[in-house]
Parts: structure tokens; C-alpha cells; sequence
């Protein structure tokens, strides 16, 4: 079945509880498949399909808990400055941090910028998939992109 | 010198695209690369869970319930099935000296430290390998191609040292394999990488990444 494996990690980020997670994944096949009329051909199959998990789980319980109460995209977008020289702090940090550190950082990002990253550099979706995905403008999905990825760097150095 | 912004180093490694000033600068082709070993490092640690088989029965049973609505699955179902076909056509035949050059690519893309002599620059990373290898080879000026040269090491294939250069383009990272003297592997593909091999002269070069073995051909061309 397509996309069973993707949605479902997606899921278990959205929701850590396995049994939640199933049910969202058999949630959104089962709506993915009455809706399938709906879906426009020539558009993104994956991106329709994360679509209608995450309204999905936006509507569940533990979704209406995760969306914050204040728009993210109000915090100063403090600017990032490259050494002049020398190896990168990341180049050393990458080096050391493992997988699981790197999953502990993913977990502990607030749902906006994990969403974000798991659309864009686990799913490997285009900024305007993961835009048509999240509803949002493809400017916003770069700084959010930016800004999980530094969070990232920043809970590895801690 | 005006750095690029963090908003550009991200759409160069997402795109692959061309910046004459990463060739000129340390820091933003070290922030780069950087880049792109995060984003790789992301994408391993995020593939985290596998559904389990009984979710996956019990989706097939409640559509299974559903199945006036098949209809609309139908060309799906059957891409899926010409999917299938297509990965296990192209798995079964795979020559025992290949999967090694793969496997020495999967290592390199696992490891924190991919190349031994990290450069962007092909009149750095040649004379690298002076005195390191039995033989020489040329590196092609890559700057007006969607592909960047990141650096090299020295491997050993078949109990022979050879050189093996990191390309990278986007996300990608291409490993190109240099030896003398030995045969050249099948062009084949396998667990989504492709494999591109060639001759010349008492040189065989061996291309393997995870992108389409046409991008391959066009890199063979270059190094030709």
C-alpha cells in the first residue's frame, strides 16, 4: 500500500503513542479513500494524503492540545553569522551527536518546526508540497525550515 | 566579502543550484556542506517507525469493507503493482563485486567524516592523491555544472587502492570510485542506488548514488 510506512512514522512524531498513531493512519487511508474523487489529478498524491493525516490529527484530541496558542512566525528572526574562518561548530557537533541525540532534539522541537522537518527532510516533500501540506506560504515554510534546523544545532551544542 | 545568507545556503543544497561565491569562500562552502550533513542526518534519524503488519491488515480489512469505493483506486493499485515489478526486476540481478563498491558508498554516507581531503577545489584534491595512489587521473573544472566536487579519500576495492571522489548536488551525494587495472562492474541498480561504470584507457571509474542513472551519465561524460 502506498505511503503506509511514510505516514505512519509521521504519525508516531505527531502523536509518540503507537496505538494513536494507528489510529490516525486508519483514520486518513479511510478518508483518503472515500475522498479519493476529490483528489485533483496533477497534484501532489503525498502531499494530499500528509494533508488529510495531519487535519486529522489536528482534530484529535492530542492535535487541538499541540497547535500553540501564539503564532511562532511573530519571534524575531534573529540572523545567523558565518565565520570567517575555520571549521563549523556543526561540523564538529554532527560529528559526535548520534542518532538518538538527534531524534531527542527532533522530539523536544515544539509541533511547528517538527512538522516542518519531518515534511521536508524526512519525507523529502518540495517547499511547495510541504506548503500545500500545512496550508501555509512557501516564505513561511523556509524560516520555519531555518528556524527547526537551527533548534536542531542548538540542542546538539547544549 | 559579502557571506551568503542562511536562506540561501538552504536553497543551494536543497536545489543544487549554482553560487560562484562558494567556490571563492571557506566558510559558506563549509556551511554549506554542513547543510546538507544535517539534512542527511535528519532524514536517517526521522525514518524512526515502521507500521506495524496489524495496522496494515486492519486498513486492508476496512477498505476491504469499503469496496464499492475501489473503483477510484484502481490505477493506483495498479502503479503500485508496475512499482513492485519494476524494485524486483532490478534487485535480482546484482554482481557480488558491486554490492561491495556499494556498501563502500553506504559507509561513506554513514560516517562523520566522509572524505579525507575536504575541498571544493579540483587543484587541491588531485595532488592529494599524489604518492597515496599508483596512478593519476584528472578532475574536470565542475563549476558550470549542477555538481560540486566536496573532497576525496583513499579506499580499497578488490585489494587494490583506488581514489574515491564525493560529488554532491542538493541533497544528493555521488561517489565516484577510480581504480587501475581491474574490470568494471555491471551498470545496475539496487536498493535505490544506481551504479554507472566505465573504461579508459587502464582507468575504470564507477558512479554510484541515489539519483537517476541518466544525472550518472551526464557526470560520466564530464570525466571522460
Amino acid at each position: 500500500m502506498p505511503l503506509f510506512d511514510a505516514l505512519y512514522n509521521y504519525a508516531r512524531w505527531l502523536v509518540h503513542e503507537p496505538a494513536e498513531a494507528e489510529d490516525l493512519v486508519q483514520e486518513t487511508f479511510l478518508k483518503g479513500f472515500r475522498g479519493f474523487g476529490s483528489f485533483a489529478p496533477g497534484t501532489n498524491f503525498k502531499a494530499w494524503m500528509f494533508r488529510i493525516l495531519r487535519n486529522t490529527f489536528l482534530s484529535s484530541r492530542s492535535g487541538l492540545r499541540a497547535v500553540p496558542s501564539i503564532s511562532i512566525d511573530e519571534e524575531p528572526d534573529e540572523a545567523i553569522q558565518i565565520a570567517d574562518a575555520g571549521p563549523t561548530p556543526e561540523a564538529l557537533l554532527l560529528q559526535q551527536a548520534d542518532r538518538q541525540q538527534l531524534q531527542k532534539a527532533i522530539e523536544q522541537l515544539p509541533l511547528v518546526f517538527r512538522e516542518v522537518l519531518l515534511l521536508g527532510d524526512v519525507e523529502e516533500l518540495s517547499y511547495r508540497e510541504i506548503a500545500e501540506t500545512l496550508s501555509i506560504p512557501v516564505g513561511t515554510v523556509t524560516s520555519r525550515l531555518l528556524r527547526a534546523r537551527r533548534k536542531v544545532r542548538e540542542a546538539l551544542t547544549r | 566579502m559579502t557571506h551568503l545568507t542562511p536562506e540561501e545556503i538552504m536553497r543551494i543544497a536543497e536545489e543544487g543550484s549554482d553560487a560562484p561565491h562558494l567556490r571563492e569562500c571557506n566558510a559558506c562552502a563549509n556551511a554549506m556542506l554542513e547543510e546538507v550533513r544535517l539534512r542527511g542526518a535528519i532524514r536517517n534519524a526521522g525514518r524512526r517507525y515502521t507500521a506495524p503488519d496489524a495496522l496494515r491488515a486492519r486498513v486492508m480489512r476496512d477498505l476491504g469493507s469499503d469496496r464499492r469505493r475501489w473503483r477510484g483506486w484502481l490505477p493506483l493499485a495498479a502503479a503500485a503493482v508496475l512499482v513492485i515489478a519494476a524494485i524486483t526486476m532490478i534487485v535480482v540481478p546484482r554482481p557480488p563485486d558491486a554490492r561491495e563498491l556499494i556498501d563502500l558508498h553506504v559507509t561513506m554516507l554513514a560516517s562523520p567524516n566522509p572524505v579525507d581531503v575536504l575541498s571544493t577545489d579540483r587543484h587541491t584534491v588531485k595532488p592529494w592523491f599524489e604518492g597515496r595512489i599508483p596512478f593519476a587521473f584528472d578532475i574536470p573544472e565542475l563549476g558550470a555544472t549542477p555538481w560540486r566536487l566536496v573532497g576525496g579519500r583513499v579506499v580499497y576495492w578488490q585489494q587494490r587502492p583506488g581514489a574515491m571522489l564525493q560529488l554532491i548536488r542538493g541533497n544528493h551525494r555521488i561517489s565516484l570510485f577510480i581504480f587501475r587495472e581491474t574490470a568494471e562492474p555491471r551498470n545496475h541498480a539496487a536498493d535505490g542506488f544506481h551504479l554507472r561504470a566505465w573504461r579508459s584507457g587502464e582507468l575504470v571509474y564507477v558512479l554510484i548514488a541515489d539519483v537517476p542513472d541518466e544525472e550518472l551519465a551526464q557526470i560520466e561524460k564530464l570525466f571522460r
